[in-house]
């Protein structure tokens, strides 16, 4: 497949903006800053482009929520705080081409009617917060930002914003507080943030490869980007691909491509020849599959039909030399250590979660303890504040599911079976 | 049905239909409904959160349980809040709950009264299964303030604490450290900076994390025996519970549904309840007679007897009475009947602060007479205007009232005054002003509002007296900026309906109360619905007016034959030595009346001053014959708050020793005069009040709503103070003495009754002058450094407190201390008196 967000990187220098020109840079934005905002958006609407941070949600539909008052202030929020275990896909993008990513932001801010957008950047991410200035710096240097873009009477600023190293701060409405500056905590919704966003205005927040899609949208038409992968969740998507593999790495391909494609042929199969145990699709939120269920499409619709979703794209592949209490134990921990603490289920369930699961994996397992783990599964999930908690729960059920018997004999045992 | 065009919606709770208002939340839908949901995150007058999850309900066709604290109601909703999911959810939160909590309940002061307790016995889960180790965030409690103390280990993490402290007190003190398990509420810093310790943060507190420091380790509940009061420390009058074990008081508290406040109260109520403990050497607990100098017990019945001799032979013209306005509404009625029927004397007041014919005016401006105006009432105007005082540290609740629903439906609050104050932060506009020129910036109000609407005003003739001024002019005589002063009076002008919140910087200054007036007229002309809630700063000033303590009108405004003299007076008359007797209850006249020296003079030519009061004041030392009374918590009648809501107060203890409640002793200083004078008991005297005062005519001395009862309005109309002449303040420049000086009350004290609590004053350790910030830099001080004050005859040193937003030539002593006492400074007709400031 010819590679659309990924095309740049490996070229020398490829986050100049000189680069990127030579390559066809901005001649997205020059053609939409001549078309109509609602034209794009419906453009964007056609093209079938879902939310690529995780939930997925139609991004041209969520453009179309914001208030069209022309005397309203609005923003655009580009969710750069990539913080899911397995994903590593947008810090390519920052790092290696923003100006892709700077492109799209223009044109989105010009469909949305936002005169002003940050890109909060997670805080680890010095070296692609640096790259966003500088590139941003070029940008305005050569018209593409700033006051009256290309003489189109379009103005727009960005801002980098980094966080200070919080999980939580992805979530949308955590993300708005940590702009503003609060604590970073989801807000309760409604009100949504295309009403009420940062600083009770309407705001848009995207993620980087989502608004990395847009320019070629543009430019290359929604009929183009609709054709690829499946029907109902097209366009190109990075497959980051970490763990036992041969070749780990980022991999763009068509949306819909089989798991087993991506694993064994794009990735290079499992390291020293060993079996495959057991993949995360979509980051550690994303209950894991076994080997028999990998031979499938990799999109939104069908992963959330087998019970898993497609989240962020980061595939993680275990072999069988892995525990899979530990491995269960380590996404637990990180999940009660993101915890923001705002609800209860959250706050105390995933640490207690993570107070068994540790206890397992050293040895002093109880009987009782999957039971007890199951049901604070089903005390947590569905009744937290956001969907960390769920997330934490789902992570956890897809390991006991498949793997019961392994969390059983530690708890009988007080070691592991692998 | 049409529920749009309505406003309401109907729903169905647990089968049950219920029809409610739009925007109703689910959490009290189902209440109206009779099915009580479980919560702790929430709290009415916060915003919602929906963090804890007890208030999850089921929604026929959604998913996932919904928090019915955030969730508004929908038409056509099935909301069930007992099914098995629901229960199974609340029983889970409960569980994750309890699982660090650090179940200390044995030794915790909130055992027994703990909504985490009573949620468990309710609902929750008959089995922990928590077997870890339990998160600990410190080992020993901490001390956030003298008042408040800390134990985050039983913190269920609800987060009203921050919320109060922003929201309500606005100050922000509180915030949380940490995430998930690990966050804890605290200070930043974990210090107290500058916390108003009106400790809200523990009463909110569902566990026991937030706790009253004097009151840690003292009692569990159900050893204490409470009687529902209403504080005494100023008159925003705020519903409360005192209670004691042993004899002692050990806390007052106020709790939802009990009073307009709430849970509402400031420091001074919420920790100044130990006054009533402060027996020993302070507390007079029997009569005394000066001999030689020097004070000598005497007996209640040789007292009497004196007083009724002197009394008696003292001429009528010669003879008057001074009673706090922190008495009950009895006290003060039957003491103005002592006054004027048994002593003949038309000399009577309820202040030594500020004048007879100002506070009439002011009565007549704010339209006192006209019935009581609930605070509520008044924020329901589309604009509130804050202006003559410092509410903020003068009447606390009432600033936390405007603060808190202003801020949650968006309401345009305005400002003016003559120091930076809390509200600012609150205010859509807030302006300074010079002290003294407050009738400047009403008339150039008034006149920017007649440039406007010149036809529609034509008909207040007393715009006349503005002709020739110009706004300009106005403008530069308060101090204002003109275009701060055309943007306050736009607002205004764009306003249906505006609400004036009117301290009592018009009587301290004497000033300003005729531009009130007018522009009250004008805004009335033009068609707004104004509203006028007078800020009062003693406990029962309004109820003092309303009962005739005042020279110029009797009870209920009733007009007097002939006008007496105020307190102004009778100390000039007593300065001429013209004073037979003055007979003063409650009142500190050494040390409020605007200029000490004057009054102590003027008292000691007295030729027979009988004193009642509580403890030896400075005015009690020079009483011939010394009377010991009693304390709100000791006695039993109603206070009249400055909204006009009258409230009956019950007695907890006994006065110590032979002290006796204040209407005992004025009935029985009547009967020894008159027999048959009244029968002193506050049920007859209030019955009476009823007859006699129009505007009490249907209340309830006790039960009824535990809001109170709003007086009516007066059947008679006050006369004589429809025109009042106002004196210019002088502010010409003194270089000698280049900063004027304010006075009022600090924030943690009111008047000298709350120097007499130990827990107040460590809160307020030393004597405080509050200078801008562009002062303290041509002095070169920084915050709590020591500096000399000087005035023209008094000079004392006070510690600096810095304040941001206050002019350059303000500065702030507060009235309260007794040792460096603000009078001092003030010559006699001294409005604004000049002082200089050496580091």
């Amino acid at each position: 497949m010819e590679k659309v967000l990924l095309k740049n990187v490996g070229k020398p220098d490829s986050h100049r903006i000189d680069t990127y020109l030579a390559g066809g840079g901005y001649e997205a934005l020059k053609k939409a800053l001549r078309m109509d905002t609602e034209d794009i958006i419906q453009m964007v609407k056609d093209s079938g482009l879902m939310g690529r941070g995780g939930a997925g949600f139609p991004t041209g539909l969520k453009w179309s929520f914001i208030p069209k008052d022309p005397t309203l202030q609005k923003y655009l929020c580009c969710n750069a705080d990539e913080g899911e275990p397995g994903t590593f896909k947008d810090r390519s993008i920052i790092e290696h081409d923003p100006h892709l990513l700077l492109e799209g932001m223009a044109i989105s801010c010009y469909a949305i009617g936002a005169d002003t957008a940050y890109i909060y950047i997670r805080g680890e991410f010095a070296f692609g917060a640096r790259r966003l200035e500088e590139a941003i710096a070029e940008a305005y240097q050569k018209g593409y930002l700033g006051k009256d873009i290309l003489g189109s009477g379009f103005s727009l600023n960005i801002h980098v914003h980094r966080g200070f190293g919080a999980y939580i701060c992805g979530e949308e409405t955590a993300l708005l507080e940590s702009i503003e500056g609060c604590r970073g905590q989801p807000r309760k919704k409604p009100p949504f943030p295309a009403l009420s966003g940062l600083y009770g205005k309407p705001t848009v927040i995207n993620n980087v490869e989502t608004l990395a899609c847009v320019p070629t949208i543009i430019s290359r038409g929604a009929e183009w980007f609709a054709s690829i992968g499946p029907e109902k969740s097209p366009g190109p998507k990075i497959f980051g691909v970490s763990g036992h593999v041969n070749r780990p790495g980022l991999y763009e391909l068509p949306m819909g491509t089989p798991l087993r494609e991506i694993v064994y042929e794009h990735a290079g199969g499992i390291r020293n020849g060993r079996r495959l145990k057991a993949v995360i699709p979509g980051g550690v939120s994303a209950p894991l599959l076994t080997e028999e269920q990998i031979d499938i499409s990799m999109d939104f619709d069908t992963l959330a039909h087998e019970g898993s979703m497609l989240g962020s794209g980061g595939v993680i592949v275990m072999d069988d030399t892995t525990c899979m209490v530990k491995a269960a134990y380590i996404i637990n921990r990180f999940f009660s250590h993101e915890s923001c603490g705002k609800c209860t289920p959250c706050r105390e369930g995933t640490t207690w979660m993570t107070s068994i699961l540790k206890r397992l994996e050293y040895g002093e397992g109880r009987p009782g303890d999957v039971e007890l783990l199951e049901g604070l599964c089903g005390n947590i999930f569905g009744r937290t504040f956001c969907p960390l908690g769920d997330g934490a729960v789902m992570a956890l059920r897809g390991a006991l599911r498949n793997f019961r018997q392994e969390f059983v004999y530690h708890a009988e045992n007080g070691r592991c079976m692998v | 049905m049409g529920d749009r065009e309505t406003g309401v919606v109907t729903l169905k709770v647990n089968g049950k239909e219920i029809t409610v208002r739009e925007g109703t939340l689910i959490l009290d839908a189902a209440r109206e409904a009779g099915c009580h949901i479980p919560t702790f995150c929430y709290q009415a007058t916060l915003s919602g959160v929906g963090s804890c999850r007890m208030c999850l309900v089921e929604i026929e066709g959604q998913r996932k349980l919904q928090p019915s604290c955030v969730t508004p109601v929908m038409s056509g909703m099935e909301v069930k809040t007992e099914s098995e999911s629901v229960i199974s959810a609340r029983q889970a939160m409960l569980e994750f709950l309890l699982s660090n909590h650090a179940l200390d309940c044995p030794v915790c002061d909130k055992g027994g009264e703990c909504e985490l307790q009573n949620m468990v016995y309710t609902y929750g889960p008959r089995k922990g299964r928590y077997a870890e180790v339990k998160i600990r965030h410190h080992e020993k409690d901490y001390v956030l303030s003298p008042v408040i103390v800390k134990n985050s280990n039983r913190c269920v993490q609800c987060m009203r604490c921050v919320r109060v402290c922003g929201e309500v007190v606005g100050r922000g003190v509180l915030g949380a450290i940490g995430r998930g398990a690990h966050q804890e509420e605290t200070s930043f810093l974990r210090s107290y900076l500058d916390c108003d310790h009106d400790g809200m943060c523990i009463e909110v507190c569902p566990v026991g994390c937030f706790m009253r420091r004097p009151y840690r380790y003292r009692a569990r509940p159900w050893d204490l025996r409470g009687s529902r009061t209403v504080c005494p420390y100023c008159a925003t009058g705020c519903r409360m519970t005192i209670e004691e074990r042993d004899g002692e008081v050990v806390r007052s508290i106020a709790r939802e549904g009990e009073g307009f406040n709430d849970k509402m109260l400031c420091a001074r109520g919420r920790f100044g309840y130990d006054i009533l403990n402060s027996g020993g050497e302070e507390r007079l607990t029997t009569p005394l007679i000066k001999k030689n100098g020097m004070f000598e017990p005497v007996s209640w019945e040789k007292a009497l007897s004196i007083i009724r001799e002197q009394f008696t032979k003292a001429d009528p013209r010669r003879l008057g009475g001074i009673a706090s306005a922190a008495l009950t509404n009895e006290e003060l009625y039957l003491f103005q009947r002592l006054v004027r029927e048994v002593l003949g004397s038309g000399n009577i007041d309820s202040t030594s602060r500020w004048d007879a014919a100002t506070t009439g005016a002011f009565i007549f401006a704010t339209g006192i007479t006209g019935g009581g105006v609930s605070i509520y009432d008044c924020m329901e105007a589309e604009t509130v205007f804050v202006v003559g005082g410092q509410v903020s540290e003068e009447n606390p609740v009432t600033d936390y009232i405007i603060r808190y629903v202003s801020d949650s439906s968006r309401k345009s609050v305005l400002v003016a005054s003559t120091r930076a104050m809390k509200l600012d932060t609150s205010a859509e506009l807030s302006l300074r002003h010079l002290p003294g020129r407050l009738g400047a910036l009403f008339n150039g109000l008034v006149l920017t509002l007649y440039e406007d609407n010149q036809e529609r005003l034509e008909g207040i003739k007393e715009i006349g007296v503005l002709k020739g001024r110009t706004v300009t002019d106005l403008a530069a005589e308060c101090g204002v900026s003109e275009a701060d002063l055309r943007a306050l009076c736009a607002r205004l002008e764009s306003s249906g309906s505006i609400s004036m919140v009117v301290g009592t910087d018009l009587l301290r200054f004497r000033e300003g109360i005729s531009g009130l007036r007018l522009l009250g007229d004008a805004l009335r002309a033009l068609g707004k619905v104004l509203k006028i809630l007078p800020v009062l700063d003693r406990c029962n000033q309004r109820g003092a007016w309303d009962m005739g303590v005042h020279p110029l009108f009797g009870p209920d405004y009733r007009k007097v034959e002939r006008a007496g003299l105020g307190c102004d007076g009778m100390l000039d008359q007593a300065m001429d030595g013209a004073m037979d007797a003055l007979y003063v209850v409650g009142e500190d006249v050494v040390n409020m009346y605007p200029d000490r020296t004057f009054a102590e003079e003027a008292l000691s030519r007295v030729g027979f001053l009988v004193v009642q009061d509580v403890s030896l004041t400075d005015t009690a030392r020079m009483a011939h014959l010394v009377l010991p009374g009693a304390y709100p918590g000791e006695k039993e009648g109603t206070f009249t708050n400055q909204e006009g809501r009258v409230q009956h107060i019950s007695r907890l203890l006994e006065p110590p020793g032979q002290a006796r409640v204040d209407l005992e002793i004025i009935e029985a200083v009547g009967s020894s005069i008159v027999h048959g004078f009244s029968d002193g008991t506050p049920q007859t005297v209030f019955d009476e009040i009823r007859r006699e005062v129009s505007m009490y005519r249907d209340a309830a001395f006790s039960g009824g709503s535990p809001d109170g009862w709003l007086v009516k309005k007066s059947a008679r109309r006050l006369e004589g103070f429809e025109l009042i002449e106002e004196k210019k303040v002088s502010l010409d420049a003194d270089p000698e003495h280049p900063y004027f000086l304010v006075t009022g009350n600090h924030i943690f004290l009111s008047g000298s009754l709350s120097r007499r609590s130990g827990i107040l004053n460590e809160l307020v350790r030393e004597a405080v002058v509050e200078i801008s910030e562009e002062a303290a830099g041509e002095l070169g001080v920084i915050d709590g450094q020591t500096v000399s004050v000087s005035g023209r005859g008094f000079d004392a040193t006070y510690s600096v407190r810095i304040r941001k937003g206050t002019p350059r030539e303000v500065v702030f002593i507060a009235e309260n201390f007794e040792d460096k006492a603000a009078n001092r400074f003030y010559k006699r007709g001294d409005v604004v008196p000049r002082v200089k400031i050496t580091a």
